[in-house]
């Protein structure tokens, strides 16, 4: 919990309303962000984003499975947050468990997409490997190590630079296996494909202090906001996911115009996530 | 019998012996098919409230949208957890669950954590919380059969209830979804049509204020097709506030007599 | 409850109402001494019941009990189980009965109430030694495969007389119950015939096409008396139960015969006579909710 004076509450809302936020950014500048990949060497693929002082990690590990019946073209992907208590003494106990289900239901539904999986920002149909027999399943994990406001979009673009840090084993499927019988798979050690990253969309949460909206919020700047809208955008444009947190209701037609802010803003940091996320590879190669 | 001991014999749910199909209409958005039920796509079910379901809550209310059909019981407000610290402003308590028949597969009738926490965030907007300081109000709904829909619908019967009880509020909350599927919008989606969407749009809201209180989306949307399902489901919910609202009127002048 | 504003006008009542919290005990026995109830009922009179047939369309058996505000929905899903060996030819039973948060302000979502555990256990006792369903009438292939049958009771209300409620719907629910036709596949599965096309080209052969209604025999029907002193209050309400403690449940069968007597504790020892009242008044119940049931059954035939 953030406890404030009356006086740096006035503080932060007037620097809000006067475009000048405590820390010297407009309401649409984020902090400066950076990426490191390959961070855990046991994942498949694994990412630590610093945004500000919030710092989380995101890992995928993928694992031979079976496809759900009823889409036996599709593989499967789980997204689950824990948040450390490392990072807030406010995240022991029930507290950390409620947040942690929030942040991994909004990711979900930010990222995965429909029921039908039309939308999804990973194509789960290149996880098939024999289709209705075996797939990949791909268990996300996000991991906040300290947190100071935004921990969605950050571990949206984490688990985005963790998937383009992701290689996963090409299978040979033995042939000859027929009907209901399970195939034999052999698992390559050399060779890896990469999945196609570019349609992951990042999430921009706009967050409401007073008449304003501004981005990537402090946790001090979050505990004076009414209410918050996370929205998740891909490179077209569209949009893949909407959450609202916070108790105030809001009038339609500014949900709208959050939209259409968050639209441009997913713009820019689509753009910079990118150069990030590929000038971490390098640097990861280079080591 | 089972109460006889030993270890649960597994017992499976026989299934047809024609294997349904996703429907074809389904599949190419560019048909004009029909909708399972007959309805007409910008079309909701007929939707029935009562009041007054649970005689030994404080306020409760039943709600019934096809074969979506639930019960909200609302306690309160009473006193709050022993361990809670002082709070100047009331707080709310919300669960979902559902009954082991509630789908057509026999379930464990288990807690829903997630619509537990939408539907605390859908109504504690609309709630005076300041009328009851240091004390909770618990809103509890039972989804009896899910026939699709149910979160928006256990939304809408819980304010109902909460009126039920007497518990102030800014405005009642009334809850839509739509489905999208191909390219086709259709709203009040049953769960056969749920389980083949390809996005879909929950809108919560006071629709005398016209403030959305809770708004989730999924699937991939352009911006037209947003505003459409927007402006779809907010027209939908001052409907529902209509048919709330006599609902509420009824059970007033009935108690007056 | 009681708004500030709710009770302007009801400034006569409140010393009764103020009268009956604080001396709940005292306020009953003024009653009692007068033969009459808070609710206006002679002592050895249920509430009104009703029973409604099918509520559930999910179920393959359904059915709601009210017994005064005393709610009860009761579903059956059928389920495909390999009989035991030592009964190859049987198939079973499961019942569980729930009181979820929404029933009463006593149970909490994560804390399940203590009564709901020992309900369970009398219905499935009762149920089963009362004989009513012949388990035979279960088997689909003997050896191979039989139903299972879930039967899960919700109490939607509680308001006193818990079991005598969800034995109602249970048994209301076991009438209901329409078992799906089904055939035996290749695999050695069973699969469901579908409505449709019955009769026209069955290309496999139901294995139970004469059983799909289950013959109920001595149906039991039962009534909660309370005992406070000399007194014998038939179907207490849920603050007539939490007054007065020592409760008595008789269940009788159609036939009037004993299928089970509980008396779980409680300060008042039952005189024999006291015994014998609370079995006489049951007896009187039990025409009263045969007649209920039938009735229910047959309008259900008409429509």
């Amino acid at each position: 919990m953030v406890g404030l004076s009356l006086g740096e509450k006035h503080f932060i809302q007037g620097g809000i309303d006067q475009n000048l936020r405590s820390d010297g950014r407009k309401r649409d500048t984020y902090r400066p962000i950076s990426v490191e990949t390959g961070v855990i060497p046991q994942a498949n693929g694994s990412a630590r984003i610093r945004i500000g002082a919030t710092e989380v990690i995101a890992s995928v590990k993928a694992e031979l499975g079976r496809p759900n019946a009823l889409q036996p073209d599709k593989g499967k992907v789980s997204i689950f947050v824990d948040c450390s208590p490392v990072a807030e003494p406010m995240f022991e106990g029930r507290g950390g468990e409620e947040l942690s289900t929030e942040l991994s239901v909004a990711l979900q539904r930010c990222l995965l997409g429909g029921k039908s999986g039309a939308g999804a920002g990973i194509d789960l149909s290149s996880l098939i490997v024999a289709e209705g027999k075996i797939c990949w399943d791909l268990y996300i994990d996000g991991l906040v190590i300290s947190s100071d406001g935004n921990l969605l979009d950050a571990l949206g673009a984490a688990i985005k630079a963790a998937l383009s840090n992701t290689g996963i084993p090409r299978v040979q499927v033995a042939a000859g296996a027929s009907g209901d019988e399970q195939p034999e798979v052999d698992i390559s050690d050399e060779e890896f494909m990469q999945f196609d990253t570019s349609g992951i969309p990042v999430i921009v949460t706009l967050t409401k202090v007073g008449r304003h909206y501004i981005v990537d919020a402090t946790s001090e700047e979050e505990s004076q906001m009414s209410s918050a809208v996370s929205v998740s955008i891909n490179r077209k444009g569209h949009i893949c996911g909407l959450s609202k947190r916070g108790s105030a209701g809001l009038d339609p037609s500014v949900i709208s115009d959050m939209i259409s802010v968050a639209r441009h803003i997913s713009e820019q940091l689509i753009n910079k996530l990118d150069s990030e996320i590929s000038a971490a590879e390098a640097d990861e190669d280079e080591m | 019998m089972a109460a006889q001991g030993g270890a649960a014999p597994s017992t499976y749910t026989p299934t047809p012996t024609k294997k349904t199909q996703r429907s074809p209409f389904f599949s190419d958005s560019d048909v004009d098919w029909l909708r399972p039920d007959g309805r007409g796509f910008h079309q909701c079910r007929a939707a029935f409230f009562r009041t007054g379901a649970v005689n030994s809550a404080a306020g409760s209310a039943y709600a019934e949208f096809g074969n979506t059909k639930v019960i909200v019981s609302v306690f309160g407000p009473r006193e709050s957890k022993k361990a809670m610290v002082y709070s100047d402003v009331g707080r709310l308590n919300c669960n979902v669950s559902y009954t082991t028949f509630a789908n057509p597969a026999r379930g464990l009738g288990s807690d829903n954590k997630e619509f537990s926490s939408m539907l605390h965030k859908a109504l504690e907007g609309a709630i005076m919380l300041e009328t009851f300081p240091k004390t909770t109000v618990d809103v509890f709904a039972l989804v009896l059969e899910s026939g699709g829909s149910d979160l928006p619908v256990v939304i809408s019967c819980a304010s109902l209830a909460l009126a039920d009880a007497g518990i102030m509020m800014y405005d009642l909350v009334a809850g839509v979804s739509v489905s999208c599927l191909g390219r086709n919008l259709i709203i009040d989606p049953i769960l056969e049509e749920e389980s083949f969407q390809d996005g879909s749009m929950m809108i919560t809201c006071m629709p005398s204020r016209y403030e959305v209180t809770q708004l989730t989306i999924t699937g991939e949307w352009s911006t037209a097709k947003l505003n459409e399902a927007m402006q779809l489901c907010l027209d939908a919910c001052s409907k529902l506030d209509k048919i709330m609202r006599a609902c509420l009127e009824e059970a007033a002048s009935a108690s007056q007599d | 409850m009681g708004l500030p504003d709710a009770s302007g006008d009801l400034s006569s009542e409140m010393e009764v109402d103020a009268f009956r919290r604080l001396f709940p005990l005292r306020y009953f026995e003024r009653h009692l001494s007068e033969s009459i109830r808070p609710d206006a009922r002679p002592l050895g009179r249920a509430r009104d019941t009703t029973l409604a047939l099918g509520a559930v369309a999910s179920a393959h058996g359904s059915a709601l009990a009210k017994i005064g505000s005393t709610t009860m929905l009761a579903a059956i899903k059928m389920e495909v189980m390999t009989p035991s060996t030592e009964s190859p030819d049987e198939g079973s039973i499961a019942i569980d009965f729930h009181m979820p948060p929404i029933c009463s302000p006593i149970v909490r979502p994560g804390r399940p109430a203590e009564a709901a555990p020992v309900i369970s256990k009398q219905l499935s006792d009762t149920i089963s030694s009362s004989g009513m369903i012949n388990l035979k009438e279960l088997s689909l292939v003997s050896g191979k495969a039989a139903w299972m049958a879930y039967l899960d009771i919700y109490c939607l209300d509680a308001d006193g007389a818990l079991f005598d409620a969800a034995l109602l719907s249970a048994v209301a629910a076991f009438s209901h119950l329409q078992i799906p036709i089904v055939s035996l596949n290749d695999d050695g599965k069973i699969e469901l015939i579908s409505e449709e096309d019955d009769g026209a080209k069955l290309e496999v052969e139901p294995v139970n096409k004469e059983k799909r209604k289950l013959t109920l025999s001595g149906i039991p029907f039962s009534l909660t008396c309370i005992l406070h002193k000399n007194y014998i209050l038939a179907d207490p309400t849920a603050e007539e139960e939490s007054i007065m403690e020592t409760a008595v449940t008789v269940v009788l069968d159609s036939s009037s015969r004993l299928v089970s007597f509980y008396k779980p504790g409680g300060p008042v020892l039952a005189h024999t006579s006291a015994v014998q009242d609370c079995v006489a008044l049951t007896r009187q119940r039990v025409k009263e909710l045969q007649n209920i049931l039938d009735e229910t059954l047959s309008g259900m035939e008409i429509d």
